[in-house]
């Protein structure tokens, strides 16, 4: 574990520590027992955050897990179960995640909004049974027993505190790994996170079933907070206004979830002392989420803009450097065999009667560049999708390094060694420039590349420094960052889509003697589909055509281009380009 | 046994505290050294439901004692707070009241949730509750809370008894809807008509849902040959369910409802029914405005202009119930001195109840064992048993 | 056999509504693009304004008019908010501002319809139409199937035979590019909404006396309603109808069963899962993504 990551970690440890210390000591026991609630809206918030706020999907039934994680500590306060409410509240937490993953599970593949719908309809049928099921222990009048060192208001305080410090402190890491990093980026694109290996299915199924466990935890504080509990304690209404309130406050960060748990808990307080009526609370609610959708900007991250004005105010803010390093610490290429790196044969997609690629034949030797040029609509980006396994169907053969790559699903493509960029750049811009390319890096496992490495690969394309955010970073840089993640996992072949788009003249000649170095630095081949010729012709050892989905050339770029039906084809093009 | 003897010490012991704390030509009764008696209630307000009502009503009462110069020259400070049918902030209002307001006790609460929420903090802060209008099963399952109303399991086991015994029916039907922590408590009002009368229910279905037709459980109890159906929907549901019979053209059978049944709106709702409608009430039926149990409600109610409806006939109820333990204390009004004086009151009669109030040291309490029956006619409540139907105990 | 059978047709009533709203839920999402939460509440809205105005002295059908305009200006509102500020927002977005602001009108509706206190529900078209398997099957819930099947064919024909229909698909297609095509988008989204907004008011108000009139109880319709959505994958009107006939038809058989009974809120769940588990055989990218 690195130093750096680790520092925020401690801070939100030792934040939690003062910040306990300061209401056990300052407030009285009323204003404890508020605190409380505030956190442990806050857990539920976390997991809220998690699925909705950091992986994008609408999750309408965070209470029901709750529920599950609270029903399951009833029945072990009941059972006399040891361990007491410490393990028990684990064990709630547990017996939510197999009811998490089973409602991820029908939406993993399809639009975002079939998951609310699942979701709510699960609250809904959830509401029914948990009705039925009376509280365990609430007939025969059996409160939850806490701990016997945290049994007193401030005692359980400080119970709850630990338990959302540990769940903090746990999601921040999350956050930094790479998994984090795949939630991020599925959330912004599901195609450029499968592109970088992650399997979306399993990323999701874990934000899941991670989300499902830290709300049946928050549910099982609630029961050791309240003693008996109701089936309203976590109605579909709850669920709907906890994501209100997570969508308002920011739920995906740490600050963002306890502004969240202050808001439900404070709110029915400031009414109540301003003898207002409590379901105003509700609307304003509504209101404030439906503001921070409009704007795209949650309470939590207002405030850490203003934090940032604030720093550029004052002059603190750090500039944007860019990476140094030498070109020595670059990691070593990846030793690969001669022969061809990809082998696409007889290629042919078609959409109903429209044929896109008509039996396209295409090898891109072992450490080469081959180039892949032709006017608009002749078939260059389908050519890309289907050889990286973002089509759904095609007919031919891809054997990549004579392997044939029919049947694996996009990610399984990246990871053995297929890695593509896109037209339009697609980097999450909540991301590093750091964590990013440790994803896009990335075998599944840990940071693939060390620090100075990193350094090495960002300032051979003149990138920023790794620290620096995404969203800080312009777009003709970001697509160099495309690049920069490709070569950073040396697979066999990287397919790049246009990378010279929007940038200057002087900047695509750099561009160009650098895709030509990739073979050698990085042990990648590199398949280049450009409209810019004197790219092509600077990087490419050869170059394909195609013209309405079939090859009309192939060969060394100079005496390619030169010929009748490719100029034919390309001034079309000049044509197309001077009219636009 | 025991209860007496605790009762003679702790009097014992509290004339003796009396002799030796009172100055030479104190008058006994009630003092409050801090000014005010602070009361509250905690009520579903707003929400899924309105049962404000209830500690309005009692308000009323404290603001006529008020404005008579107090209980024995006390102020009583009453706070009603809004719990939103949300067990969250239930929690929240009843803490406000305990750690806050200092309350002495809690009376003319009337909630979804409040017992199911709250009596263990009640027990736990050592708080009683005088409920207003007890509804959840805890209301009537728990050592700190004791309603003034029959409740719906009781009502349960009066109306089936009614039915057996006075419609002498034969096959009872029982649909319940079942939320959250009531399906013990309608199972043992069933278990409790069967010891009584000896019978056994024709049906019971506990599947009611909240919301959705109805038609498929009339087809049920018609198809049964059930002579009489009782079911605990509230308001709405009540009009539903006869709107549905009426549908299915059912006949023959008789309808009975718990006390939410009994209002003036169901029955303007179900104005023009021919459908035979019989609703137990918890008090004095509210509508028989004429009736002389109702004579000194009514006079408070229309002197503050509210309305009359059993919801305020249950706030009045428990305010005058704490309002006269109140006078029962010798000394200061504090939250200990007043739950000794309910753990140990003696039963008293009220006459808007069927049976005498009491709360005690019992681990669960349910003092109110009598009903009226209303039958609906053309759009109007009329009194079917003009004397209570008092349950006979359970052995 | 004849008590399943009994118990189907007794469903026949929940059927109708459920068909009738989830075809007004594809109508929306076909159009607007939104998948809409607050549908029912929208509807449910404009049904107890109806019974305001029979308060207020109004007779019976002025007042449902009354209604369904309160329901079309409800439905406008929601309308106006999604174009102003999230016509290009993506389907996500969408449906969690209608999510959120579910929570707001249910909290609303509550407070001005008096919680769970009885409305008196006006039958609109009161009486049984025939007996069938010992059920009397009322005229209301004839209706509503006939209501939702007659939406669908003629939405069907709106959407592929005129002119108006083609635009707003481009419409929900690319705002955008429908923008430079010379439709006027936000016009034509205001439309659609109010028209559902009415729709769904009708709906309501057939259905509400059959179902505990309650406003939150009504709102929650939307459940069932965009299971319904869902079988016809948003797109169908035919798959919708029928999805919200069988959910409908299931809940009553579950009556059949004993205590299966009391767990038939779960029947559009399941349903949504197993079309979701059925739809998922091929691995699909979102659009665009």
């Amino acid at each position: 574990m690195k130093h750096a990551s680790l520092r925020p970690v401690l801070t939100l440890l030792a934040v939690a520590a003062v910040a306990g210390a300061a209401v056990v000591g300052l407030l009285p026991g009323y204003w404890i027992f508020l605190a409380t609630s505030v956190l442990i809206t806050a857990i539920a918030l976390q997991s809220l955050g998690l699925v909705t706020g950091r992986t994008g999907m609408i999750a309408l039934c965070q209470m029901s897990f709750a529920g599950v994680g609270a029903w399951t500590v009833g029945y072990l306060n009941v059972a006399e179960a040891p361990g007491g409410l410490a393990l028990w509240i684990v064990l709630g937490g547990l017996a939510a995640v197999p009811l998490g993953v089973a409602i991820g599970l029908p939406a993993l593949r399809l639009r975002g909004i079939n998951l609310a719908i699942v979701t709510l309809s699960f609250a809904v049928a959830f509401d029914a049974i948990l009705a039925t099921i009376t509280f365990p222990g609430q007939v025969n009048f059996l409160a939850v027993a806490r701990p016997a060192i945290f049994d007193s208001d401030s005692g359980y305080f400080i119970f709850v505190l630990i338990v959302y410090a540990l769940i903090a402190a746990a999601l921040e890491l999350l956050a930094r790994s790479r998994l984090g990093a795949a939630w991020l980026a599925i959330r912004h694109s599901e195609r450029a996170a499968a592109a970088h290996g992650v399997s979306i299915p399993m990323a999701k199924l874990s934000a899941f079933a991670i989300s499902a466990f830290i709300a049946g935890v928050s549910g099982g504080l609630l029961a050791g907070y309240l003693g008996t509990l109701v089936s309203e304690n976590f109605s579909m209404m709850q669920s709907l206004v906890l994501f209100a309130v997570a969508t308002m406050a920011g739920a995906h960060l740490a600050e963002g979830a306890i502004i969240g748990g202050i808001l439900v808990t404070m709110f029915p307080e400031l009414l109540r002392r301003l003898d207002l009526a409590q379901d105003i609370g509700n609307v304003l609610f509504a209101l404030g989420a439906t503001q921070a959708l409009s704007t795209g900007e949650t309470i939590a991250e207002t405030f850490r803009r203003l934090k940032h004005m604030l720093a550029r105010r004052l002059g603190r803010e750090r500039e944007i450097t860019a990476a140094a390093a030498p070109l020595g610490d670059l990691p070593a290429p990846v030793g690969r065999a001669s022969g061809p790196a990809l082998q696409i044969s007889g290629l042919t997609v078609s959409y109903g009667r429209v044929v896109a690629l008509d039996s396209v034949d295409l090898t891109v030797p072992a450490g080469s560049v081959v180039g892949l040029i032709g006017p608009n609509g002749a078939g260059k980006s389908t050519f890309i999708d289907a050889v990286t396994g973002f089509l759904e169907s095609y007919e031919g053969e891809v054997r990549l390094e004579g392997r044939p790559l029919e049947g694996q699903p996009a990610h399984r493509r990246a990871l053995g060694g297929v890695r593509r960029t896109w037209q339009t750049t697609r980097i999450a811009p909540e991301l590093t420039v750091g964590a990013y390319l440790d994803l896009a890096a990335g075998h599944g496992g840990g940071p693939a590349l060390d620090d100075a490495q990193r350094n090495a690969v960002l300032a051979w394309l003149g990138c920023p420094d790794p620290a620096t955010p995404v969203a800080q970073v312009d777009a003709g840089t970001r697509r160099l960052l495309d690049v920069a993640g490709v070569v950073a996992a040396r697979p066999a072949v990287v397919l790049l889509d246009e990378p010279a788009a929007g940038q200057s003249y002087q900047e695509t000649l750099a561009l160009g003697q650098r895709i030509a170095e990739i073979p050698e630095l990085f042990g990648s081949a590199v398949l280049l589909v450009e409209h810019d010729m004197d790219l092509v012709r600077s990087a490419c050892s050869s170059v394909t055509v195609l013209d309405f989905g079939r090859v009309i050339a192939a060969g060394p770029p100079a005496r390619t281009l030169e010929e009748a039906e490719v100029k034919k084809a390309y001034l079309g093009i000049e044509e197309e380009r001077a009219s636009a | 046994m025991r209860g007496t003897s605790t009762f003679l010490t702790i009097s014992g012991l509290a004339c003796f505290a009396g002799l030796a704390l009172a100055e030479p030509a104190a008058a006994a009764g009630p003092t409050c050294d801090g000014g005010a008696i602070s009361v509250g209630a905690v009520s579903t307000i707003t929400g899924p439901a309105d049962f404000s009502e209830v500690p309005k009503a009692a308000k009323v009462v404290f603001d006529a004692v008020n404005a008579d110069g107090g209980v024995n020259g006390c102020q009583i400070d009453y706070t009603i707070s809004d719990d939103k049918a949300d067990p969250a902030v239930a929690a929240q209002a009843a803490r406000d009241l305990i750690d806050n307001r200092q309350v002495v006790a809690l009376v003319g609460s009337a909630s979804l949730l409040d017992c199911a929420v709250n009596a263990t903090t009640y027990k736990r802060q050592n708080v009683l509750s005088v409920q207003g209008l007890g509804v959840d099963a805890a209301c009537f399952n728990a050592p700190s809370v004791s309603p003034v109303n029959v409740g719906p399991y009781t009502l349960t086991t009066a109306m089936l008894y009614y039915a057996s015994e006075t419609l002498k029916n034969e096959k009872l039907c029982a649909f319940f809807i079942i939320i959250g922590g009531t399906q013990e408590a309608y199972k043992q009002g069933i278990a409790n008509w069967e010891k009584i009368t000896g019978r056994s229910i024709h049906l019971v279905d506990l599947t009611l849902p909240l919301q959705g037709d109805l038609t498929p459980y009339l087809i049920k109890a018609r198809d049964a040959g059930c002579d009489a159906v009782l079911t605990n929907q509230v308001e709405p549901g009540v009009v539903q369910w006869v709107k549905t019979a009426e549908a299915q053209k059912i006949d023959g059978m008789n309808w009975l409802f718990l006390a939410p049944g009994y209002t003036v709106e169901v029955a303007k709702a179900l104005a023009g029914t021919e459908q035979p409608v019989y609703v137990g009430t918890e008090w004095e039926p509210f509508t028989e405005t004429g009736s002389t149990a109702n004579a000194e409600w009514i006079a408070v109610m229309e002197k503050a202009g509210r309305s009359l409806t059993a919801f305020s006939q249950g706030g009045y109820l428990a305010a005058v119930v704490f309002l006269d333990v109140l006078n029962g204390i010798d000394g200061p009004v504090t939250r200990d001195s007043v739950n000794q004086a309910l753990l140990t009151m003696q039963p008293k009669a009220y006459d808007l109840a069927g049976s005498p109030y009491v709360f005690g040291a019992a681990d669960r309490h349910a003092p109110m064992q009598a009903t009226k029956i209303m039958k609906l006619e053309k759009g109007a409540w009329t009194v079917e048993t003009p004397d209570w139907v008092v349950l006979p105990s359970v052995e | 056999m004849n008590a399943l059978f009994t118990s189907a047709v007794a469903g026949l009533t929940a059927a109708g509504a459920y068909a009738l709203l989830g075809v007004c839920a594809v109508f929306t999402y076909r159009l607007v693009a939104v998948v809409n939460f607050t549908g029912a509440a929208i509807g449910t809205a404009g049904t107890f304004s109806m019974i305001g105005f029979i308060a207020l002295g109004l007779p019976l059908w002025p007042a449902v008019a009354a209604g369904v305009a309160v329901g079309t200006l409800a439905g406008a509102a929601i309308g106006f908010v999604m174009t102003r500020w999230f016509s290009e927002a993506s389907a996500t977005t969408k449906a969690a501002v209608t999510a959120a602001l579910l929570v707001g009108i249910v909290a609303m509706g509550l407070r001005f319809t008096g919680g769970q206190h009885p409305q008196e529900f006006p039958t609109l078209f009161p009486g049984s139409a025939f007996r069938l398997a010992g059920v009397e099957v009322t005229i209301a819930s004839v209706l509503t199937i006939v209501l939702a099947v007659a939406f669908t064919m003629l939405a069907d024909l709106f959407l592929n035979r005129t002119n108006i229909g083609l635009h707003l698909r481009a419409l929900s297609a690319r705002p955008m590019a429908a923008e430079l095509l010379g439709v006027r988008v936000a016009l034509l989204s205001q439309l659609v909404w109010a028209v559902t907004g009415a729709f769904t008011t009708f709906a309501l108000m057939i259905i509400a006396p059959q179902r505990s009139p309650d406003f939150m109880s009504l709102s929650l319709l939307v459940v069932p309603a965009l299971a319904a959505a869902l079988v016809g994958a948003f797109r169908s009107f035919r798959l919708a109808l029928a999805g919200g006939l069988m959910i409908g038809l299931i809940e009553g058989l579950t009556s059949a069963f004993g205590s299966l009974s009391q767990y038939r809120s779960i029947v559009p769940f399941l349903v949504v899962l197993a079309v979701l588990l059925w739809s998922q055989r091929g691995a699909r990218w979102d659009e665009a993504r």
